[in-house]
C-alpha cells in the first residue's frame, strides 16, 4: 500500500524533511507535513503530484487521503502544473465593492486565460481565488509572488503584469 | 441524595440529572427532548460543524451546539426559544443553498434526516438565486453509491473512517465553497465495514449502490433478522418490499453488533436473487436430471438412502453440513443420521486435524461476551484474520487496541490490521506450532503453575527468540489478557497440537481462552451434535462415527449434503468431488442449483436460506438468535427443517413430528441436561505433526467467499475481499524460482496442477504460498497432504 | 280540511296539469341536450380524464419513478417498479394504472414533480377485456404523445394558478 518514498523524494528532500521532523515530538511527526509538502513542490517545480503526496505520507507515516486534504486545503500548494508567477486577486468583500471583479475580468481578458489557468507561455498562473489578504485600505488589491500591489487599475495592472519575466 | 458527579440543569423548564461533563446533547436525548443535529453521532467524535443544533444557554451570549456543551450544574437551557428557533432555521438556509432539489429522484428521499428537519426548520421558499455547486464524484466501488453535491459536509463518513474502520479512505478536500468529501483520486473503499457510512450519511450523498432506484423507503416493510456469515451473530433489519429483500441494515444491539454491521452480512442478500437458484425438487433419472414434485422427490430420496443403507451398512452412510445452516437443522440431520444408525456426521469441513476433537469443549465460543473482549488489556491472536473474518469482533479489539492494550498475533500471512499489533510472529503454517511454543515456553520459566511433563518434554528442544519472550512477559503482567483462536488456526493442519499449546499458554498466564467461530452457526453446529463423536449438548457416542475427512476420503456410499458446495466448501476439493462422484446416493438439500450438484447427484432438494428461513443460530459468546422468515422463499423451496422432518418420517423414524422451529428447539434444549460433562481424552502434542516441505501452501478462504451465499453477492464478488486467481508469494521466493510479477507457473500439488500468474506479496512468509481458494479455479488442487510444487512456465 | 281539498284537487286533475304544464313549457324553450357522440359538451383545461406519460421535447420520457404518484394515490391504483438506466438515470421499468380502481381524483398529476403523469381531456376508452382497463407505461405514453399539444396548451393555461 505505502508508497516507495526513498525514490521519489530525493535525498536532499528527505534530509530537509528529516531536520523538521526532529523539531516536533516523536509521535507527532505529521507536524511536519507542510514543511515536507513546500519542500517536495519545490523541487518539482512548483506543484505536487499525487505519488509526491503519497511518497510524503509513506514517510511520515500518515494517511495518503490526509496529506491530500492538506495539499489541497493551502493555497501556496498548488495540484497541476502551474505558470512561473502566480497571481491572485483578492475578490472579497472590500476589494470587490471597489472594483476587484472588474481587475479579474481585465486580466482574464488580457491573458485571455480564466481563472484557475496558466497562460500558455507558463508566464502567469491567475489563480483561483484568494481569500482576503488584510490589504482592505488599498483595495483593489492583488498579490504576485508573494507581494502586494494595492490600489489597482487596468492600467496598472498591465504594467506589473508586463513586468514579470 | 445526588452523588457529587452529577449535576442537575434543567431543559425547557423541566429539570434533568446527568453526569458531570456530558454533553448537553446526550442529556437532552436521554430525557427524549429532540435537538435537531447532522454532524453529531454518539459512536463518534463530536465535531460540532454542522451548527444544526444550535440551543439557547442561560448567560451565553450566542446560542451554543448542544453536541459541544459541557453541562454545568443549575444551566438553564431552552431548545425551543425563539432565539434557539431562529439559530437553527438560519443554519438550515445556509444548508440549503448548496443542496441540490433532486429529493424525487435521490434514494435518501423519504428517510432524509435533512428532508425531515428541512420539513420542520426550512422556510418555504429559498431566498438564494445563485448557481448551486456541484461536486464531480468519483466511483468509490462497488457497494456505494456517491452523489456528492448533496453533501452537507458533516463529516460522519469522514469520522467513521479514522475512528471506527480505522482506514482513513474519505476526507474533506480543498477549503471554503471547494470543499468536497471524497477520496480525492478515484478507489475504491476497502473497508469491511464500509458500507456503515451509508447508514451515517444524513443526506442522499452516500447511498447502496446495489440498492440504487429499487424502492422507495416508504414502500420498504421492515423485519427482524441476524446476519449469517461470521460467529458475530450481528442484528439487522431486512427491508423488504413485493417479497423480495432489497437491502439490508444494522439493528442495534450494544452487546453484539452496536450500530455497526459488516459488509459481507449488508450485501450477502443478493445471493438470494442468483440466477441459478433451485426452485424444484430434481431427482436424476436415466435419461438425465427431471424437475419433480416433493412427494416424488422425497421418495426417491428416502428410498436411495434406505437402499445403501441396507445394502452397505449405516456406516456408509454420511452427512455433511454447512456450519450457516440453523441449529435446528443440523439437530435434525443428525437426528436422521443417527436414526439410520450412522454417526458419520460433521460441519468441519475446512478442517482437516481431528485428533483433540474428545478434548474440545461444547462449542468452540469465545468464552467471554464480545463487550468483555473491550476490556482486555492484552491479547493473543493465533491463525487468525480477525479484521476480515469477524470485522466486528476485531472492531472490539481495535477498541481495546486504543485503550492500550497489547495484541500480539502469530499468523502465515501479514495480515493488515487497523490497529497497531505490539508484537507479530509471521511464520510459515508447519512453524507456527514451535512459534507459539516458543511463548509456552517463555511463559512455563518464570511460572510456578506446573504443566503436564508431557508438554514439558515437547517444549524441551524449543527455542524462545526475544519476541515471544516480549509477547509472554506482556501477558504475564496483564490482569485481563486472553488468547483467541481463529479461522487459520483452526483449519491448520495441526491444529490439535495448536489448540492443545494455546490451552497451555492460556492457563499459564491466566488468559481466558476464545476461539474466534469461522462460520455463523459453527457453535450451534456442536451444540446440536452435528459432529461424529458427540449428540446434542455433548452427549457421549459410544461409537464415535468418521470425520468430515474420513468421510471423503476414501469415501461413502451414500452422502446426506445440507446446504453446501464441497467442491468450494471443502479443505480437499479434488477429493471431496471424487468421493462424492462415485457414491450411489447422494441427496443434496441446497438453494443453488450447480453443475457439479448435477454431475455427483442423485437428488436435489431446494431450501430455503436466510432470510427465507425460520431458525436460531448461535453466535461465538453463545447467545442463541431466533429468526423468523421475512420473504418466502422461491418456486418450490422448503426450509430445510420442513425437508428433514418429512425425510425423516419417510424413513419410518420416529421423533420426527415437528410442527416449527420452536419445537425442535425446545426438544434440543431438553437434552442440556447433560452439559458440562463433555468427554475428555488425551491431549495430543507434536512439535512437528506435519513435516516441512520444501512449499507450504496457505490455502485461504477469503472473506467473500466462505458460504454458498454470499459467493453469489455479485457486488462483494467486485471487491477484492473476494479474493483473486493468483499465487502470492514474497519476492525472495520469487527470486529463488526466478519469478516475476505476473509470471505464469504450474502449481503442482500431489497429482493434480493449476496453472496460474504470480503475484509478489510482502505479507507472505518465505517458503509459502497463499492462494485464494473456494474458488473454481481451485477445486482440483488438492490442498492435503500432497507435496507442493511450483514451475515457471 | 287539507283532504278535502287534495280530494278535490286529484278529482279534477289539477297535479296532471301543473305537470303537463312544465312538460309543456319545455317542449317549447331552446334544447340543451348534446347529442353525443356526434355533438359533446365543452370541457375544461381541468378535466381530469384518461391518464398519460408526457415527454420532454427531446423525446426523453418524464417520469423518474420518485413513485409520489404511487404513494399519493388514494385507490392504490397505480404500480410502479424501478432501476438505474445504463446512462445513470432513474426510469420506470413498470408504471401500472388499474383504471378500474383509479378514480380520478388528479392527485398523482398534483404530486408528479415533473410534469409526467397528466389526466387528458380524453375519457371515451373502454375495454373488452379484463386487463384492457390497466394501462402500461406504453400505452401511457403512447396517449402522451397523442395529445401532447393539448396537454400543454392546458398546462400553459392554467400555470397562473398552480
Amino acid at each position: 500500500m505505502s508508497g516507495d518514498a526513498a525514490g521519489v523524494i530525493s535525498a536532499r528532500a528527505r534530509a530537509h524533511i528529516d531536520a523538521c521532523v526532529a523539531k516536533y515530538p516523536q509521535e507527532r511527526k505529521q507536524s511536519a507535513v507542510l514543511a515536507a509538502l513546500s519542500e517536495v513542490q519545490h523541487e518539482n517545480g512548483g506543484y505536487l503530484t499525487t505519488e509526491l503526496m503519497d511518497a510524503v505520507a509513506a514517510y511520515l507515516g500518515m494517511a495518503r487521503i490526509a496529506v491530500y486534504e492538506v495539499a489541497s486545503f493551502y493555497s501556496m500548494f498548488e495540484t497541476k502544473p502551474v505558470g512561473r508567477h502566480s497571481v491572485s486577486v483578492c475578490t472579497n468583500i472590500s476589494c470587490m465593492l471597489r472594483g476587484a471583479d472588474d481587475i479579474v475580468a481585465h486580466i482574464e481578458r488580457r491573458c485571455g486565460i480564466k481563472t484557475g489557468d496558466s497562460t500558455s507561455d507558463g508566464r502567469i498562473y491567475l489563480k483561483q481565488e484568494e481569500e482576503c489578504l488584510a490589504a482592505c485600505c488599498g483595495g483593489p488589491m492583488m498579490m504576485v509572488d508573494h507581494k502586494f500591489y494595492e490600489h489597482l487599475s487596468n492600467d496598472k495592472v498591465d504594467k506589473i503584469l508586463d513586468d514579470l519575466t | 441524595m445526588i452523588s457529587p458527579d452529577m449535576v442537575t440543569i434543567e431543559v425547557d423548564g423541566k429539570s434533568l440529572q446527568a453526569r458531570k461533563g456530558a454533553m448537553l446533547i446526550e442529556v437532552t436525548d436521554a430525557a427524549d427532548i429532540y435537538v435537531p443535529r447532522f454532524c453529531y453521532h454518539k459512536k463518534l467524535t463530536i465535531a460540532a460543524n454542522c451548527r444544526m443544533c444550535l440551543v439557547e444557554v442561560e448567560k451565553a451570549p450566542k446560542p451554543l451546539p448542544a453536541c459541544a456543551t459541557p453541562i454545568m450544574d443549575g444551566m438553564k437551557v431552552w431548545t425551543r426559544s425563539p432565539r434557539a428557533q431562529e439559530a437553527q432555521k438560519s443554519t438550515m438556509e445556509f444548508l440549503l443553498i448548496n443542496h441540490p432539489l433532486d429529493c424525487p429522484i435521490c434514494d435518501q428521499g423519504g428517510e432524509c434526516e435533512l428532508q425531515d428537519l428541512a420539513m420542520g426548520y426550512g422556510a418555504g421558499i429559498s431566498r438564494y438565486s445563485e448557481g448551486k455547486r456541484v461536486v464531480q464524484d468519483k466511483n468509490v466501488g462497488a457497494l456505494i453509491q456517491t452523489d456528492m453535491t448533496r453533501c452537507i459536509h458533516c463529516t460522519r463518513c469522514v469520522r467513521f473512517g479514522d475512528e471506527v474502520a480505522g482506514v482513513r479512505e474519505l476526507g474533506a478536500t480543498g477549503r471554503g465553497e471547494d470543499m468536497q468529501i471524497g477520496t480525492y483520486i478515484e478507489q475504491a473503499l476497502v473497508s469491511e465495514l464500509s458500507g456503515n457510512v451509508i447508514d451515517l450519511c444524513p443526506v442522499g450523498a452516500l447511498t447502496s449502490k446495489p440498492f440504487r432506484y429499487t424502492a422507495r423507503a416508504w414502500e420498504l416493510r421492515q423485519r427482524e433478522g441476524i446476519a449469517p456469515h461470521d460467529s458475530i451473530g450481528s442484528n439487522l433489519y431486512l427491508h423488504v418490499s413485493d417479497n423480495r429483500v432489497r437491502r439490508v441494515v444494522p439493528r442495534e444491539n450494544e452487546a453484539i453488533n452496536e450500530v455497526w454491521l459488516s459488509d459481507r452480512d449488508r450485501y450477502s442478500y443478493l445471493g438470494l436473487y442468483s440466477p441459478d437458484r433451485l426452485t424444484a425438487p430434481m431427482i436424476r433419472t436415466d435419461g438425465g436430471w427431471r424437475e419433480v414434485d416433493w412427494d416424488a422427490a422425497l421418495d426417491f430420496a428416502a428410498a436411495g438412502l434406505r437402499a445403501a443403507v441396507d445394502k452397505h451398512g449405516a456406516g456408509q452412510l454420511g452427512a455433511l453440513t454447512s456450519a450457516t445452516a440453523t441449529t435446528e437443522e443440523c439437530y435434525l440431520l443428525q437426528k436422521l443420521l443417527r436414526g439410520l444408525g450412522s454417526n458419520n456426521i460433521d460441519h468441519r469441513l475446512l478442517h482437516s486435524d481431528f485428533k483433540d476433537q474428545d478434548r474440545a469443549p461444547l462449542y468452540p465460543g469465545l468464552g467471554q461476551s464480545l463487550a468483555e473482549l473491550e476490556r482486555r488489556d492484552a491479547v493473543l491472536l493465533i491463525g487468525s484474520n480477525v479484521r476480515k473474518e469477524q470485522p466486528l469482533a476485531n472492531h472490539r479489539l481495535r477498541k481495546t487496541a486504543q485503550r492500550g492494550a497489547f495484541i500480539a498475533v502469530i499468523n502465515p500471512v501479514d495480515f493488515d490490521f487497523n490497529y497497531t499489533i505490539g508484537a507479530k510472529l509471521i511464520v510459515r503454517p508447519a512453524r507456527m506450532v514451535a512459534a507459539l511454543a516458543g511463548i509456552a515456553k517463555a511463559l512455563v520459566g518464570g511460572s510456578k503453575k506446573s504443566v503436564e511433563p508431557k508438554v514439558v518434554d515437547m517444549l524441551a528442544s524449543v527455542k524462545v527468540e526475544d519476541t515471544q519472550r516480549a509477547i509472554a512477559k506482556r501477558l504475564k503482567a496483564s490482569a485481563a489478557p486472553t488468547v483467541l483462536l481463529g479461522n487459520l488456526a483452526a483449519t491448520h493442519p495441526c491444529a490439535s497440537s495448536l489448540g492443545e499449546l494455546t490451552a497451555v499458554v492460556s492457563d499459564l498466564c491466566g488468559a481466558k481462552l476464545g476461539y474466534l467461530a469461522e462460520h455463523a452457526n459453527t457453535c450451534g453446529a456442536w451444540i446440536a451434535g452435528a459432529v461424529p463423536h458427540r449428540g446434542p449438548f455433548g452427549q457421549p457416542i459410544a461409537q464415535p462415527g468418521l470425520h468430515a475427512q474420513a468421510m471423503l476420503d476414501p469415501g461413502l456410499r451414500a452422502y446426506v449434503l445440507l446446504g453446501i458446495e464441497p467442491e468450494l466448501d471443502c479443505c480437499r476439493p479434488a477429493q471431496a468431488m471424487h468421493a462424492l462422484r462415485n457414491a450411489e446416493c447422494v441427496v443434496s438439500l441446497s438453494a443453488y442449483r450447480t453443475p457439479r450438484i448435477e454431475a455427483y447427484g442423485h437428488a436435489m432438494l431446494p431450501v430455503a436460506i436466510y432470510a427465507e428461513n425460520t431458525g436460531t443460530l448461535v453466535n461465538a459468546s453463545g447467545e442463541w438468535q431466533a429468526f423468523g422468515a421475512v420473504v418466502p422463499p422461491p418456486g418450490e423451496s422448503r426450509p430445510a427443517w420442513k425437508v428433514l422432518r418429512v425425510l425423516g418420517n419417510r424413513l419410518g423414524l420416529a421423533g420426527f413430528d415437528y410442527a416449527s422451529t420452536d419445537e425442535i428447539e425446545k426438544d434440543l434444549r431438553a437434552g442440556d441436561a447433560g452439559a458440562g460433562a463433555v468427554a475428555r481424552g488425551e491431549s495430543d502434542l507434536s512439535l512437528d505433526g506435519h513435516a516441512a516441505a520444501e512449499l507450504d501452501l496457505i490455502p485461504y478462504v477469503p472473506a467473500y467467499r466462505v458460504d454458498p451465499l454470499v459467493r453469489r453477492a455479485t457486488a462483494l464478488q467486485q471487491t477484492p475481499d473476494a479474493g483473486d486467481r493468483r499465487l502470492h508469494i514474497n519476492p525472495r521466493v520469487a527470486r529463488r524460482f526466478d519469478l516475476a510479477e505476473g509470471a505464469n507457473v504450474r502449481l503442482q500439488n500431489g497429482e493434480e496442477a493449476v496453472e496460474l500468474s504470480v503475484t509478489l506479496d510482502v505479507r507472505v512468509p518465505d517458503d509459502c504460498v497463499l492462494i485464494y481458494t473456494a474458488q473454481p479455479a481451485f477445486e482440483t488442487l488438492d490442498a492435503g497432504t500432497a507435496p507442493l510444487s511450483l514451475q515457471r512456465l | 280540511m287539507p283532504a278535502v281539498k287534495d280530494y278535490f284537487r286529484s278529482l279534477l286533475l289539477g297535479e296532471l296539469l301543473k305537470g303537463m304544464k312544465l312538460t309543456g313549457r319545455y317542449l317549447f324553450s331552446r334544447k340543451i341536450t348534446v347529442q353525443y357522440p356526434e355533438e359533446k359538451t365543452p370541457q375544461s383545461p381541468r378535466f381530469r380524464g384518461h391518464h398519460a406519460l408526457r415527454r420532454y421535447p427531446n423525446g426523453e420520457e418524464r417520469c423518474i419513478a420518485c413513485k409520489l404518484c404511487e404513494a399519493v394515490c388514494p385507490a392504490v391504483a397505480i404500480t410502479i417498479e424501478s432501476e438505474q438506466r445504463a446512462d445513470g438515470t432513474r426510469r420506470t421499468t413498470r408504471y401500472d394504472i388499474d383504471l378500474t380502481k383509479c378514480i380520478f381524483c388528479g392527485f398523482c398529476e398534483e404530486s408528479c414533480p415533473v410534469d409526467a403523469i397528466v389526466e387528458t381531456r380524453f375519457f371515451e376508452y373502454h375495454g373488452e377485456q379484463r386487463g384492457d382497463l390497466i394501462v402500461t407505461k406504453e400505452k401511457l405514453l403512447a396517449m402522451g404523445d397523442r395529445f401532447e399539444q393539448e396537454i400543454a396548451a392546458d398546462r400553459a393555461q392554467d400555470a397562473m394558478y398552480r
